[in-house]
């Protein structure tokens, strides 16, 4: 008995070190190289003698021309090298809105509306029961007040209240966060899907805090759950024009109008699992802020597939037979999402991967297009090239599925799983939510990677690598603050309502 | 009619700010089980001096109450049977328990036309119970909310708040003891008298007989009765009047010593109500219920029935003048009082494990003693939030024929003043009112029923 286990155990083990072997020869493959030749320079060296190294010197005729010449090609190229190297762009803070526990809906809770609301339609609610045991959803996420009526009344007004509450307290944080003054803004960019007044919602946040006339504002709203990633990449492009600059992000996404009050199946899940929640973001590409910035944007990568019919239909807002608006989810949404995310990594993949796994995806390509195409594709193994991963936590499902693809361990996901379970699918704002845990938890160092992969109607999948710029301490206030030491839960595979 | 002073405004639910232990079971005692059917309202009303937003103190009260139901898991629990238990009892008894679930409890929100005053000089007991939102079980108790909380602002000042629940899970003093929690924790943040949940006194073992001759118990035992005899079911309509007793003890007269207040006010109207049924002999059953937590050894801040009925007979003579015949009923009722100790109250608890119905107080009048629910230390949620009234209802078999709740005046200075809610048929109140006994102790009409529409 001892005998079979043994051998398939020391393979492993022999496995692990060969792959372990070949992603060091081929990662640190110039260095390596360079040992030896500097080794033989050196052998030279000693061999030749001080006096053949003074004549070998001498030999070299330095013309004054030349040495002109020379010196200023390299400071042109240095210069050229310099002028048209892209502005680093640092994220200094964010600050994430914690919704008041008076907001909080337990599941019972929520069960007993629906039961009360759809009284002749028990189906429904048979359904929302479901999916809510299922949905990795905890006790203590919030929905705004105007919802926790019943049944629940979603007037503008109290839409744009909401609004208020939590973008202003969002950024109220930010504010005293890094000691900036609303009169220094200079870009303000506010990404909310489903509500979108007149004025805008960053008109809103502009009048509130008088901000500048001269401000450049952006309000991006119909862009789903992945428009935070959005509008990284708007303020990135803007910061490349405009030189010593910050840039305020807002990131939210408002219940209140959009409850869906009718009861077609596929359109009662956003009910279920979208959750109040904002975050507020400060980018700047000024020097003076990198030494107190806590990331360095290196990647943002966006991939649309809206050509395909399929994936433009299956996020789709429309009206059912009784006229009322909702969200339809179709039922492929994950399968759609894995190859919305296949697309995603094949242009990252090598912005990000480290040489070896790169050599062997490629190979593998290789080998399949020409020798046999029934070769199982190479899954690069993205464990080498980030420490931390935030995937946008949509759904249980997303989750599920995202760990399957990319084989991520169960600690990779943890932030994602745990976000979900405390927040809910607070949309464009999770992955910030997330990028907290993470730093709650004291496990950001500096020089870790973050690789934050969000997904959106249209269907969209876009991914942003972060770099950490300084080790973060474990921060005293937070939306994590008073319930991190119970994190991380064990969520079980369904909850007994 | 004129149109409604009160205007609904919406209808939400408050949970409590942590989230509970899920599943934990909670029991309930054979008190509990005993007053199933029945439910209380409670109003109180709040003057204030300061004008505000509307809406904003309900907000405020909305969240204090959140932060207050963390210390009540069993109101912000539901109603289950038959969950598979440890008792092998539970096969023959299905009995209510509470499922702690956090699923909270109902909160209506309401305004209402003029000021407290107004209100209060002008109302009749069918727009008072306007105030306190009740909703009658539903057929899947697993979503009825327990407990009602109704906050009613007034236009030009003041505060109505209504707290209405099943009495299978509190009675009046519980449901005044959460209430004034409430309170405490709105203005000073802080619970003074958080409540206790535990069982009854266990089971006595020092092979005690039955007392012979317990009076409480032999009520019980006809009361419990399944073919015991309904409540009243004449086609007269129940009307309620609030007086307030300035100070009944100076009334009194004769003031014996040893004899409380509501033994002399229960007196008074055991003899007013006897007349006004045209009884010339004999004197109406009449129950009494009071609290027996301190008879029991228990803390006021004891949550869960603790209140008693028992029944009082008549030992003395009738044909005597007025102030004889009220200060022997009164005695009477004193002495009745007495009987009751605590191993009178423990055989009614041992004999209530093995019985399961509830009880029903038939057509006798219940006369219940809240005077003690007073406190000397005043109870508002803001400063500037004085209590002015409360009024107390209580609706189910256990009211019987007519109902007399005593309650502490919150705004008179005297201490023995009183006031008293009379729920009775409309031809007896007729003549209650009128009786010259009870107007010679001048009482002064708060609430009257005349402006009541004939159902």
């Amino acid at each position: 008995m001892p005998q079979a286990p043994m051998p398939e155990f020391s393979n492993s083990v022999k496995l692990k070190y060969v792959k372990l072997g070949y992603q060091y020869l081929v990662n640190h493959f110039l260095g390596l190289l360079l040992i030896p030749i500097m080794a033989v320079i050196a052998v030279e060296l000693l061999r030749m003698g001080p006096e053949e190294i003074l004549n070998l010197w001498n030999s070299l005729h330095f013309d004054l021309i030349q040495v002109l010449c020379s010196s200023f090609f390299v400071i042109f190229i240095s210069t050229v090298y310099f002028m048209s190297k892209p502005r680093t762009v640092y994220l200094v803070d964010y600050s994430c809105y914690k919704p008041p526990v008076t907001c909080r809906v337990p599941f019972a809770t929520f069960m007993e509306h629906s039961r009360l609301i759809l009284k002749d339609k028990p189906k429904s609610v048979e359904f929302q029961m479901r999916i809510l045991e299922r949905s990795g959803l905890g006790e203590e996420t919030c929905l705004p007040p105007a919802i926790h009526y019943i049944p629940p009344t979603p007037t503008m007004d109290a839409a744009r209240s909401e609004a208020q509450m939590v973008i202003f307290t969002a950024m109220d944080d930010l504010f005293k966060k890094t000691g900036l003054k609303p009169k220094d803004i200079d870009i303000l960019i506010v990404n909310c899907s489903l509500f979108s007044p007149t004025p805008s919602l960053s008109a809103m946040v502009i009048n509130k805090y008088k901000l500048r006339s001269n401000i450049r504002s952006f309000n991006l709203s119909g862009m789903g759950c992945s428009a935070g990633l959005i509008s990284v990449d708007l303020a990135r492009d803007l910061l490349q024009v405009h030189p010593n600059s910050n840039a305020i992000i807002v990131s939210t996404e408002i219940i209140t109008p959009n409850y869906y009050k009718g009861n077609e199946r596929a359109m009662l899940l956003p009910n279920c699992l979208f959750r109040m929640g904002s975050a507020a973001i400060l980018m700047s590409n000024r020097r003076s802020d990198r030494w107190r910035a806590k990331y360095k944007l290196c990647h943002l990568v966006r991939t649309h597939r809206g050509a395909d019919d399929k994936s433009y239909y299956c996020v789709y807002e429309q009206e059912d037979k009784e006229r009322h608006v909702g969200i339809n989810l179709s039922k492929d949404l994950m399968a759609i999402a894995g190859e919305a995310l296949k697309a995603n990594i094949t242009t990252i993949g090598p912005l990000v991967l480290p040489a070896s796994e790169q050599l062997l995806f490629l190979s593998s390509l290789i080998g399949r297009k020409i020798f046999n195409p029934k070769w199982k594709p190479y899954i690069p193994d993205f464990k080498l090239a980030f420490e931390h991963f935030c995937i946008h936590a949509g759904g249980r499902a997303v989750i599920d599925e995202l760990q399957k693809n990319l084989q991520l361990s169960g600690e990779h996901v943890e932030a994602s799983r745990m976000t979900l379970h405390r927040f809910g699918n607070t949309s464009s704002s999770s992955l910030w939510y997330e990028l907290s845990y993470i730093e709650s938890k004291g496990r950001m160092r500096r020089g870790d990677r973050v690789w934050q992969i969000a997904f959106g109607s249209g269907f969209k999948c876009n991914s942003a690598v972060w770099k950490c710029n300084r080790t973060i301490k474990t921060p005293k206030d937070g939306p994590w603050s008073d319930c991190i030491d119970r994190y991380p839960v064990f969520i079980p595979e369904v909850v007994k309502l | 009619m004129e149109e409604d002073r009160v205007r609904f405004i919406c209808k939400r639910t408050v949970v409590s700010t942590k989230s509970v232990e899920q599943g934990q079971l909670y029991r309930f005692s054979v008190f509990d089980h005993v007053m199933e059917p029945n439910h209380i309202r409670l109003v109180y009303y709040f003057r204030s001096s300061k004008t505000r937003e509307p809406g904003e103190i309900t907000k405020k009260l909305r969240e204090s109450l959140a932060y207050t139901l963390n210390c009540y898991p069993i109101i912000t629990g539901r109603l289950v049977k038959d969950i598979d238990g440890m008792d092998e009892k539970d096969d023959l008894n299905r009995q209510w328990k509470v499922k702690s679930n956090d699923g909270g409890m109902r909160m209506v929100e309401a305004r209402a036309t003029g000021t407290v005053e107004e209100w209060l000089r002008s109302v009749n007991r069918e727009e008072e119970l306007k105030l306190v939102h009740w909703e009658d079980m539903y057929h899947l108790p697993y979503y009825w909310s327990t407990f009602y909380v109704q906050v009613t602002e007034f236009d030009s000042g003041g505060l109505a708040i209504g707290l209405s629940c099943s009495h299978l899970l509190a009675d009046s003093v519980c449901a005044m003891m959460f209430f004034r929690a409430w309170a405490d924790l709105t203005l000073t943040r802080n619970m003074m008298a958080p409540p206790l949940f535990h069982s009854l006194p266990p089971r006595r073992f020092a092979n005690h007989g039955m007392i012979s001759n317990n009076q409480l118990l032999s009520h019980y035992i006809k009361s419990c009765a399944l073919n015991a005899p309904p409540s009243n079911l004449t086609e007269d309509s129940i009307v309620t009047v609030t007086l307030l007793f300035p100070d009944p003890m100076v009334r009194a007269g004769e003031s014996e010593p040893g004899l409380s207040t509501f033994e002399i006010l229960a007196g008074l109207f055991w003899v007013c109500v006897s007349r006004a049924k045209g009884k010339t002999n004999e004197f109406v059953d009449m129950s009494l219920c009071v609290d027996v937590r301190k008879l029991l050894r228990l803390d006021q801040s004891y949550f869960g029935n603790c209140m008693v009925y028992h029944k009082v007979q008549y030992s003395k003579p009738f044909k005597t003048k007025d102030s004889l015949l009220l200060s022997h009923a009164a005695q009477d009722i004193h002495n009745a009082t007495k009987r009751l100790d605590y191993d009178t109250v423990m055989d009614l608890i041992e004999w209530l494990s093995s019985n399961s119905n509830p009880i029903s107080n038939g057509s006798d009048l219940v006369c219940t003693n809240l005077e003690d629910m007073g406190n000397s230390r005043p109870m508002m949620f803001e400063k500037d939030l004085i209590l002015s009234h409360v009024s107390c209802y209580v609706e189910g078999p256990v009211a019987g024929g007519g109902q007399v709740i005593v309650l502490p005046s919150p705004s008179c200075e005297e201490p023995t003043s009183r006031v008293v809610m009379i729920s009775l048929p409309r031809r007896e109140m007729v003549k209650v009112v009128e009786d010259e006994l009870l107007l010679s102790f001048s009482p002064v009409l708060l609430m009257d029923y005349t402006k009541q529409k004939n159902v």
